[in-house]
């Protein structure tokens, strides 16, 4: 008898405003930063709870934020780091997994 | 949250940052963009038809038809990709910058030509008539053609490449076959890289984790 391990969903991307602002930056090219008010208008989040995630995702350094003059004033842009990357690929992978292991 | 709803806010999510971040044309772009080719390079061969030989030239109401097409083209294009890439910054942004820099360079390149050649005399017929509707768009699509090739762009390579191989083969046709082959195949060539992407839509709306 074979047996296959699941990986474990990771806390820190297993939830819902996490995931999608992950997802979200994945999309970009690598080396490429958001602002913070697309990223904001893209996942329609305050930018309050925005920012709270942002700082959970940025600790685990998932992410990077910085502020930059854009012309006007100062701007925070987000990019996802290589770490945060592969994170989700693992994420996705481990969520794979599990739903195949629950439909068969 | 159960792994199910996990699955579905992933696929949901990745579908909305393709769409919005996407710098390629829309399909209605580039359907409109086919038609730029067709009445616009239709325009000009219309009022050329009759020219045998080819004597005066594009009538001045089908320049406009053509020039004003294309300045529409233009400035829908460059709405779209500046709203794909709101907020949006760094290597790769710059990166696409430089790319459009590069394009711009080859056709300013083959519109000096052109200048050139009429200054040393060479005939109305081949300056405007053939040399004109081709050549500078063999050089921006090979310009685009190159780009596309170092991304593995393969769609959009084929693209460049219909579009070279139409124009170019135009040319042995004179001043008539030029416009109106070159729009005519323009055309065919962008209908059938938006049936593509239409099909590409669909199997990317299907795909699952």
């Amino acid at each position: 008898m074979t047996t296959t391990t699941i990986e474990p969903l990771d806390p820190l991307i297993h939830v819902p405003a996490r995931l999608r602002i992950l997802v979200t930056l994945a999309a970009l090219n690598e080396g490429d930063t958001l602002s913070f008010t697309r990223l904001q208008n893209m996942l329609d989040l305050t930018p309050g709870n925005l920012i709270t995630h942002l700082r959970k995702l940025e600790d685990a350094r998932y992410l990077r934020t910085e502020k930059v003059w854009d012309g006007n004033g100062l701007a925070t842009t987000v990019t996802l780091t290589t770490r945060g990357r592969a994170a989700l690929d693992a994420y996705t992978e481990a969520l794979r997994n599990l739903l195949g292991g629950l439909t068969s | 949250m159960d792994p199910k709803d996990a699955a579905q806010i992933l696929e949901q999510a990745q579908r909305q940052a393709r769409r919005q971040f996407d710098p390629q044309p829309p399909v209605a772009v580039v359907v409109g963009a086919a038609f730029v080719f067709l009445f616009g390079y239709g325009a000009v061969w219309w009022s050329i038809r009759d020219q045998h030989p080819y004597s005066s030239g594009p009538a001045l109401w089908s320049l406009g038809v053509l020039y004003g097409l294309i300045a529409v083209s233009a400035i829908a294009g460059t709405v779209i990709y500046n709203r794909a890439q709101s907020g949006v910054s760094g290597r790769a942004s710059r990166q696409r910058q430089i790319q459009g820099i590069a394009i711009g360079a080859a056709g300013i390149g083959a519109w000096v030509v052109e200048g050139a050649l009429r200054y040393r005399g060479v005939s109305f017929e081949i300056v405007y008539g053939v040399y004109g509707p081709t050549v500078p768009l063999i050089a921006l699509a090979a310009a685009a053609a190159g780009i596309n090739a170092v991304k593995e762009s393969w769609l959009q390579l084929g693209v460049c490449i219909g579009i070279i191989a139409v124009a170019s083969v135009s040319t042995f046709f004179g001043p008539l076959g030029a416009w109106g082959l070159t729009g005519l195949g323009g055309c065919l060539v962008l209908l059938a890289y938006a049936t593509a992407l239409v099909v590409l839509q669909r199997r990317s709306s299907d795909v699952r984790i």
